[in-house]
């Protein structure tokens, strides 16, 4: 279908692209939900800013502060980048994970976490590695962490004006390992289950465990009680076998026609223990 | 599908059962809500405007009340339709008082029903009606036990 009629602009400068914003237009980026939703006329915003001109918001560097990754680099650019490849591999993995080969070319980082959908990949690496998010407004710029930012189904810390400018992920050393692990809806490629783990060892013993999950409920979150069943445990498979049965607790699962709230409890279980066993394996 | 859960509301039983059946209240804690009229004894026109991610559509149902047992529990029933498909709603809720050993007024507001969706919005969006329907529930109860906080801190 056609979408309703509207405006459109493509500034170059972010100062201008903020400026509209504020004004109520509403941020584009790689359009991989809202020009569905738009043809659908399920969405019809009455101007459009497209930021994928925006100089520089593509940008993937390493600095102080870990890597940046810019707002508008595509699936494709985060899947392949040898930067984040060597020094955040779990980001790379996940990033290879969304939909199809046309959604990752597409489709943007810092569109996919403003959008939070339930379902999506990202949130569920970014919760465990404990990544930060630069949002710029017309008044200011600010940083959040993945636990205040992701607030519930399609529900950010973003104010209305405000975009994701850049997401800032700790640079890894081989002596971490990580993996992430999904059931993917058949037609849409969405994450009924994704788990990201990210773990070190020392002496035989976890000494470090982050986990996050996605497709659960209605935000991704962080597997807090297996994190701590865990750290401090001998690495081994009846530890991660036990402590994976904690992957749902306290979470309140979603049901649809693809998963039941307990099958869905049970595939974070399952894949919490496999992405567990494979980032462990996958430690040098 | 189903739909159930739990929240508790700041006051004793019987006022939160006269609270759940104030149109003016509803309206006010209700997301999108437009206007709520009453059109019958237990029965009312409901216009909502839901903006959920990137999609936003309107609504125009009714919202009936049957088999109160004041304060005990009530069925509700909606049903709205608007350009981007209709969705239709049952269910019971039960009230019981939170603390019943302390001097502490709260109630326990349980609901169990079944929504179903249907048009675009489900062709598309059905593996978003049970997260979404969640959180439009909560923010329902937290708006409406903000608003009973609010007018108390208000009184002289």
């Amino acid at each position: 279908m056609i979408p309703q009629k509207f405006e459109y602009s493509a500034p170059k400068s972010l100062d201008e692209a903020l400026a509209l914003l504020a004004r109520g237009a509403k941020p584009l980026a790689g359009g991989m939900s809202l020009i569905p939703m738009m043809k659908l006329r399920l969405a019809a915003p009455e101007h459009l800013v497209d930021l994928r001109r925006l100089r520089g918001l593509d940008d993937i560097r390493e600095s102080g502060r870990g890597l940046e990754i810019g707002a508008i680099a595509t699936h494709y650019d985060v899947e392949n980048s040898p930067l984040i490849r060597q020094k955040c591999p779990l980001l790379a993995e996940t990033a290879g994970a969304i939909g199809d080969v046309q959604v990752r070319n597409m489709g943007t980082i810092g569109g996919s976490v403003a959008h939070a959908d339930p379902s999506a990949d990202y949130p569920a690496a970014l919760q465990a590695l404990e990544a930060r998010f630069v949002l710029k407004g017309a008044k200011g710029e600010r940083t959040v962490s993945a636990a205040d930012f992701f607030l519930d189904a399609f529900t950010t810390a973003l104010e209305t004006g405000e975009i994701v400018r850049e997401i800032l992920v700790p640079s890894d050393d081989a002596r971490t390992g990580t993996s992430y692990k999904k059931v993917a809806q058949p037609a849409s490629g969405f994450a009924i289950v994704g788990v990201a783990a990210r773990v070190r060892q020392k002496e035989g013993k976890f000494s470090f465990v982050r986990i996050g999950i996605t497709g659960l409920g209605n935000s991704a979150y962080r597997a807090v009680a297996c994190e701590r069943a865990l750290e401090g445990r001998p690495a081994t498979p009846a530890a991660i076998e036990s402590a994976a049965a904690l992957a749902a607790q306290g979470i309140d699962a979603n049901s649809d026609l693809h998963a039941s709230a307990d099958y869905r409890r049970h595939l974070a279980a399952v894949h919490t223990a496999r992405a567990l066993a494979t980032a462990l394996s996958r430690i040098v | 599908m189903k739909v159930s859960g739990s929240y508790s509301l700041p006051v004793g039983p019987e006022r939160a059962y006269r609270l759940l059946q104030d149109p003016g209240e509803l309206a006010r804690a209700m997301p999108g809500c437009e206007s709520l009229e009453q059109i019958g004894p237990d029965e009312y026109r409901l216009r909502l405007k839901v903006i959920l991610a990137t999609l936003t559509g309107s609504f125009e149902g009714s919202v009936r009340i049957a088999d109160p047992t004041p304060p005990l529990s009530f069925r509700l029933m909606v049903e709205g339709s608007g350009r981007i498909g209709f969705l239709k709603g049952q269910g019971v809720l039960h009230l019981a008082a939170a603390h019943p050993s302390t001097e502490v007024e709260g109630t326990e507001v349980s609901y169990d029903g079944e929504v179903e969706v249907g048009g675009t919005l489900a062709a598309v969006g059905q593996r978003l009606v049970d997260g979404a329907s969640k959180m439009m529930i909560k923010r329902f109860f937290e708006k409406l036990s903000q608003n009973v906080r609010e007018s108390r801190a208000s009184l002289p």
